[in-house]
């Protein structure tokens, strides 16, 4: 395989492994925002924000988790067929079946780039008491879109590999 | 508009905020005439709150043409205009439903809207008075302390005026708005006046209504991608307008005669009443609130400044208009 | 283009990916961005990222890693284990004790967590040796687990049934007390229909040999305690719940609290089982949020296509078919595509268009999402495409084949059928608990 494509796979692997580390624990986070939102709630005066915020750590940590999620393989898939092939056969589907995934995920970051690019632009808060401002939240959701997109780059890396009998 | 059908017939999506049930007086019946009329011509496709873009994504939605016409307030939709405070419900700035219409057309907020919308490529087609806003809870209230620390759905702009009084304003997806009470998220609602809580099935889940409002009647509006309204024909830019205003219509006597009568007829909600004496601290409240509107912006004090011409008008002229 | 035509197009695009074995959120997902770039129209190229705020703004969602959390913790640091030894020893004298011990188990599992992936994971690493090495029959016995873990979603809490409420609109928490009484008709069905097979084949599920079952009353008594420890979390998570003084989501996170100091309090919550814990939850939650950012983005399109009309109007309008016959029929359609559908898709693609259809035709809500959750489970364990099935094989030890956890559930199945044809029939079975305990 090309040097390019040997580092490519190294580093994306690398860096969406570290990424994923760290999202994992934001497990913990959401339930130290709903652990004090009932505590706030019982004891003082319900919190504005903690709804809203558990609701942004959700979405970083299943967006930002994703890419992991796939090097951990746990992404189901519909092995009817799937299932009884093998290794290098599933390769040989893979490698045109991800364009699929790819595809999604193009126009997914699309969208993002739009939506963030507005929330920059009109300074947009969301609507609610609290009004956060809502490009923080959109710019993680576009990396975690983009690290997702060269996941799927470096699994197709994998899989052309694999039909050519090399392990990446 | 879609790209699969033919172009022979106009096709445009409109969303409204409403979900089905309440959607079912407040757009249905307009939709089906336009369409009616329309025929072959044009098509309007309706779909509820939330149902092909969430609530905080459809005023980019309609600017982009995702949504070709969207019914809404300016406050919930979050637009990025300088009027999106007084959309929905501006604290005391109506009494009755036929303020807002008069406010429009004859004090020239009409000509406000329509420019500030302009700006940011959308059609402001038709502004209209909806139902005003109290509160329904599940404990009751009584006085301004019962307030404290409620968790009420309602409006971001009211949300922002009422947390003085210990209230805390939280926005959800407006379907998932009578679950939210029955699973505990919410205390209540701010939203709405008792027939719409009665069709809606709030009714169901609060068992009290506060007599008292913060606000005659909330301002809804009809809006429109500018290049999807600009392609349509004048002829049917008329009929969009009519039917619009149609819908206006619908509202001015389905709320009017819903909220005496559930009052008086309504067995789900029981009443509850803050004195008089005391709910003037809310009204003194919005005065002040006006007036941290007002040095926002240019745009914002001159609609204040309308606002406060209109109601010293009808304070002067005294009953029918206004009895204190 | 028809909307009929879009909605068959779409739909046969989708079984298509699917067949190609691709990840099943790039698969629905891709149709989603293929509709809303050639299709839609204008703007259409925004809807998938839309279908992502949608999904932010879904709040009970937040339960989801909460109870994935509590499963995670709960079969990892194998606190499970005491209670598996309290009705080894209550139950080993009886023909099929064990087997209907283990479907105890399953209850107070399934009291503790919302999925069906924590009873299997427990029933496959505790129960299912155990009973293998007792001479019980394989099929019988992976059956027993298949069938009893799948209660997880029924029994509250249940990740489903918070899956349905959404879509539905309709409360959990009478959603979650519906769901009760099916759940333990459904365990006790088992509990009978293990007892009669093993009475009449008594090799399937052999009694215990005297050395094991003479155990002194005390310690049987003390074992008795081990049914605390699922009790307790139970209530910690419930009652404030019921109560109204926590809302849904915090309940969760209670529960999903108090499962891990239950752990760390019992000294099992070491370096491995805390990893694997976290890991696991980071893993299933991504991949069911993908799956229903991905369903919610191809729902969207279809609905703004027209298509989700063009069905209801086959239903309803032209085929004028009575309430009842497309009640069977969409259950019926739900079994055949859990055949090959994920099971999160299914519901997050087809309830939207079957939900307002049922409650049209003037059934009760709650009602169905009791039925729709025994139909899931039923779609669970039958081939080719059910998590119990993938989780069994993976779990399974190596002399127990796919032929045999085929046929293992087949009586299994047919008592689900019998309990769902139950609940049709008498809509009491579910009802009557909410309807007790939410009466104004
Ligand atoms: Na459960
Ligand atoms: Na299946």
């Amino acid at each position: 395989m090309p040097k390019f494509i040997v580092y490519f796979v190294k580093y994306v692997d690398a860096v969406n492994y570290r990424v994923g580390r760290f999202a994992m624990y934001g497990i913990f986070v959401m339930m130290a925002i709903l652990l004090w939102s009932s505590i706030s709630k019982t004891f003082f005066t319900p919190s504005l924000w903690t709804l809203e915020m558990a609701q942004f750590a959700m979405v970083a940590y299943y967006i930002l988790g994703g890419p992991y999620s796939i090097q951990l393989g746990s992404n189901v898939r519909m092995d009817l067929l799937y299932g009884g092939w093998s290794l290098r056969k599933k390769a040989w589907v893979d490698a045109f079946s991800v364009f699929c995934l790819l595809f999604f995920l193009v126009v997914l970051l699309w969208g993002g780039f739009s939506s963030t690019a507005y929330s920059l632009e009109y300074g947009e808060r969301s609507p609610t008491a609290w009004r956060p401002q809502m490009w923080p939240i959109k710019v993680i959701m576009c990396a975690g879109i983009l690290l997702m997109l060269l996941q799927a780059l470096s699994e197709l890396f994998k899989d052309i590999a694999r039909i050519r009998n090399v392990e990446l | 508009a879609p790209a699969v059908h033919s172009q022979s017939t106009i096709r445009w999506r409109m969303q409204t905020y409403a979900g089905a049930a309440l959607a079912e007086h407040v757009i249905v019946p307009a939709i089906n005439s336009f369409n009616k009329i329309a025929g072959e011509r044009m098509q309007i496709e309706l779909f509820f709150a939330d149902q092909l873009v969430p609530t905080g994504e459809l005023f980019r939605a309609m600017q982009r043409g995702t949504i070709d016409a969207v019914q809404s307030d300016d406050d919930s939709m979050a637009s990025p205009t300088e009027v999106t405070v007084f959309g929905g419900y501006f604290p005391f700035a109506s009494r009755y439903s036929l303020d807002v219409p008069v406010l429009f057309n004859q004090y020239g907020l009409k000509e406000i809207w329509e420019e500030e919308y302009a700006k940011v490529g959308v059609k402001h087609i038709s502004a209209g008075a909806w139902d005003p806003c109290h509160f329904a809870t599940k404990d009751p209230i009584n006085s301004l302390a019962d307030l404290q620390g409620k968790r009420v759905f309602t409006f971001p702009t009211a949300g922002r005026f009422l947390a003085q009084f210990g209230v805390v304003p939280v926005t959800l997806p407006w379907e998932d708005i009578e679950v939210a009470v029955q699973t505990g998220e919410l205390d209540g609602v701010a939203w709405s006046g008792i027939t719409e809580d009665y069709t809606v099935g709030w009714a169901d889940v609060c068992n009290y209504f506060l007599t008292n409002n913060i606000s005659g009647a909330w301002i809804g509006h009809f809006f429109a991608n500018m290049d999807r309204w600009n392609e349509v024909p004048e002829d049917l830019q008329e009929l969009l307008r009519v039917c619009m205003d149609q819908s206006h219509y619908y509202r001015q006597w389905w709320y009017w005669g819903g909220e005496a009568d559930l009052r008086v007829n309504g067995t789900k909600m029981e009443l509850t009443t803050i004195p008089d004496a005391e709910w003037a601290q809310v009204e003194q409240a919005a005065n002040a609130f006006w007036d941290e509107i007002a040095s926002e912006s240019e745009t914002k004090a001159r609609i204040v400044g309308i606002i406060k011409q209109y109601n010293d008008a009808m304070a002067k002229a005294g009953r029918p208009y206004r009895y204190t | 283009m028809s909307y009929e035509l879009i909605a068959i197009l779409m739909f046969s695009t989708m079984m298509l990916m699917l067949m190609t074995g691709q990840r099943v959120f790039g698969a629905i997902g891709a149709v989603a961005a293929l509709g809303a770039v050639f299709l839609y129209g204008t703007g259409g190229v925004e809807i998938p990222f839309s279908a992502a705020i949608k999904l932010m703004k879904w709040y009970p969602l937040l339960t989801l890693p909460m109870f994935i959390f509590m499963g995670y913790v709960l079969s990892e640091s194998r606190i499970a284990d005491d209670l598996y030894r309290m009705f080894h020893v209550w139950m080993g004298p009886v023909p099929g004790g064990l087997a209907i011990g283990t479907i105890g188990l399953m209850v107070l599992i399934s009291a503790m967590n919302g999925l069906s992936v924590a009873g299997m994971a427990i029933g496959a690493t505790i129960a299912l040796p155990e009973l293998l090495k007792r001479g019980y029959d394989k099929r019988m016995v992976t059956g027993v687990i298949q069938a009893g873990s799948s209660l997880g979603i029924l029994v509250p809490p249940s990740v489903v049934l918070v899956l349905y409420a959404m879509i539905a609109r309709q409360p959990v928490g009478q959603l979650w007390l519906a769901g009760v009484m099916p759940g333990l008709m459904m365990a006790t069905m088992f509990v009978i229909y293990i007892w009669v097979r093993c009475r009449i084949q008594p090799h399937l599920g052999p009694v215990l040999p005297p050395e094991e079952r003479n155990v002194p009353m005390a310690e049987k008594l003390r074992l008795l305690r081990a049914g605390l420890l699922p009790l307790a979390i139970f209530f910690t998570m419930m009652f404030p719940f019921i109560n109204g003084w926590t809302s849904l989501v915090e309940s969760s996170a209670i529960g999903a609290l108090t499962a891990f100091m239950a752990a760390v309090v019992k000294g099992r919550m070491t370096r491995a089982v805390f990893e694997t814990s976290v890991r696991q939850t980071l893993a299933i939650t991504c991949m069911f949020m993908w799956i229903i950012l991905a369903a919610l983005a191809f729902g969207a399109i279809f609905d703004g296509l027209g298509a989700a009309r063009a069905l209801e109007n086959l239903f309803v309008g032209e085929l004028g078919l009575s309430p009842w016959v497309i009640l069977i029929l969409m259950q019926l359609s739900f079994l055949l595509m859990g055949t090959f559908l994920d099971d999160t898709a299914m519901l997050v693609i087809v309830a939207p268009l079957y939900v307002p259809l049922v409650a049209g035709l003037g059934f009760d809500l709650i009602w169905y999402g009791v039925l729709y959750t025994i139909t899931t489970q039923i779609a669970y364990m039958t081939p080719p495409f059910g998590y119990n099935l993938f989780l069994m094989r993976a779990m399974a030890p190596n002399d127990v084949t796919l032929a045999d956890i085929y046929r293992s559930i087949i009586p299994f199945v047919a008592v689900m059928l019998l309990a769902l044809t139950l609940v049709m029939v008498f809509p009491q079975i579910a009802l009557w608990l909410p309807e007790m305990v939410y009466s104004k």
